[in-house]
C-alpha cells in the first residue's frame, strides 16, 4: 500500500491509501493577523453537520489570537471509490511567530491566503504574501505548483476603507489563480474558497502519473 | 485496532498486548493517521494526531535554535494516566507515536517495548508497491456533490 506524502523533491502529496481507499489533504489557510483566517474555520465548523466534522481545536493566546494552529477536519464522503478528508490548518498571522507558521505549512498539499482587504492593511498583505513563499522556498515547494486560492476577506466593510477584489488582483494575483471575495464573518465566499481550493488540489492529484 | 497499512498491524498488536497501552497512535510528521488503537471517534483521531505532530514539530524546531541534536521522547505523567510522545524512522519516512497508558503499566514498560516495535516495524515493511489511478473523470462532480451536502447547499 503506497502512502504518498511529501514527496522526496518537496512536492507536497495529499496521503493516498489504496488499500483502504483513503485520502487526506492537508489545506492551509495563511494571511495577516486578524485577517479572517480563524473566522473561516469558525464559520465552516459551524455550518458543516456534527457527523461530517471533528473537534475544531484552537492553540490561542488569552486574547483569542491564534499562537499555533487552528485546526478543523472534514469528512467529504466517498469521492470516486476514495473516502475523501481534508485537514484545515490555519496558521499563526502576526510577523513574529514565522517559526511556528513554517512548521504548519509542512506537508500542506494547498493553500488559502486570506487578504484583508482593508486599504490600510495592504502592507501587512503583501508581507505575508511574501513570507508564505519565503517559507515554501524554505521548503523545497514551489510557490509555482502549489495549488493556491486568494481570498479578498471583508468585502463587507465601507467601500471607502477597502480595496475592490480587481485592485487586490492586480496587486497579488500574478499567477492568475483562483480569486474570491469574501466576507467569512457571515459566511460571504467561505464555502466557494473551500471548494475552489479543494478542487486544484485533487485535480492535481488525478493529473499525477501514476508512482512506479 | 485500524492500520491503513496492513504490515503494521502485527507489531502493533504486539506492542498493546506486552505494553498494556490504553491509546495507540501513529502518525505521519505531517501528522497524518497511519494506524491507531483506543480511540472511540474517528474524526478525534485527527485532532489528536494534529496535536501530537504539531508538539513533536515545535520540540524538534526549538531543539534546532538552541543548537542541540533532537530532544528525542517526551512524556507527561498525570495522576491517573501518562502520555508518550515519541518521533521514530520508518522504512517509509519519519513517524510518530502517541501513546496513552495508565497505572496497569509503567513508562519504563512502554518505553521497552516501543523499542521493539520500532524495530519490527523497520523488519516488516514492504517494498512500496506501485500507485494505481486514484481518480475517475467524473470525480469534479462528485466532489462537489460532496462539498454541497457539507456545506447545506
Amino acid at each position: 500500500m503506497p502512502a504518498c506524502g511529501p514527496s522526496s523533491a518537496g512536492e507536497p502529496m495529499p496521503l493516498v491509501n489504496f488499500t483502504a481507499r483513503e485520502i487526506t489533504c492537508k489545506l492551509v489557510y495563511y494571511g495577516p493577523g486578524r485577517c479572517g483566517k480563524t473566522t473561516n474555520l469558525q464559520y465552516i465548523h459551524g455550518r458543516v453537520p456534527e457527523h461530517r466534522r471533528g473537534t475544531m481545536v484552537s492553540l490561542a493566546t488569552q486574547a483569542d489570537r491564534t499562537l499555533f494552529f487552528d485546526f478543523l477536519p472534514l469528512e467529504l464522503g466517498i469521492i470516486s471509490g476514495f473516502t475523501t478528508r481534508f485537514q484545515l490548518y490555519t496558521v499563526p498571522g502576526q510577523v513574529y511567530y514565522n517559526a511556528t507558521r513554517r512548521l504548519v505549512l509542512q506537508g500542506a498539499d494547498g493553500v488559502v491566503f486570506v487578504v484583508d482587504s482593508q486599504a490600510r492593511r495592504f502592507d501587512d498583505n503583501l508581507e505575508s504574501f511574501q513570507n508564505l513563499q519565503e517559507n515554501l522556498l524554505d521548503q523545497g515547494v514551489d510557490v509555482r505548483q502549489l495549488p493556491l486560492v486568494l481570498q479578498y476577506n471583508k468585502q463587507d466593510l465601507p467601500p471607502d476603507l477597502i480595496l475592490t477584489p480587481a485592485e487586490l488582483d492586480d496587486a497579488f494575483n500574478f499567477r492568475a489563480v483562483p480569486s474570491l471575495a469574501a466576507d467569512a464573518l457571515h459566511g460571504t465566499g467561505v464555502f466557494e474558497t473551500l471548494k475552489a481550493l479543494s478542487g486544484l488540489v485533487l485535480e492535481r492529484l488525478a493529473a499525477r502519473p501514476p508512482a512506479t | 485496532m485500524r492500520a491503513i497499512e496492513p504490515w503494521v498491524e502485527p507489531p502493533l498488536s504486539a506492542f498493546l498486548a506486552e505494553s498494556a497501552a490504553r491509546v495507540t497512535l501513529l502518525m505521519t510528521a505531517s501528522g497524518q493517521v497511519v494506524a491507531q488503537h483506543g480511540f472511540t471517534r474517528s474524526l478525534d483521531v485527527m485532532a489528536a494526531a494534529a496535536l501530537g505532530a504539531g508538539i513533536v514539530a515545535s520540540t524538534t524546531e526549538l531543539a534546532r535554535i538552541m543548537g542541540t541534536a533532537s530532544l528525542g521522547n517526551a512524556s507527561h505523567q498525570g495522576a491517573a494516566m501518562g502520555i508518550f510522545l515519541s518521533p521514530f524512522d520508518t522504512p517509509r519516512g519519519r513517524w510518530i507515536a502517541l501513546v496513552v497508558y495508565g497505572p496497569e503499566t509503567s513508562l519504563g514498560l512502554v518505553q521497552l517495548f516501543f523499542g521493539r516495535m520500532v524495530a519490527d516495524l523497520a523488519g516488516a515493511a514492504p517494498a512500496a508497491p506501485k500507485a494505481g489511478p486514484v481518480l475517475a473523470e467524473n470525480f469534479e462532480a462528485e466532489l462537489n456533490a460532496s462539498l454541497r451536502s457539507l456545506f447545506g447547499r
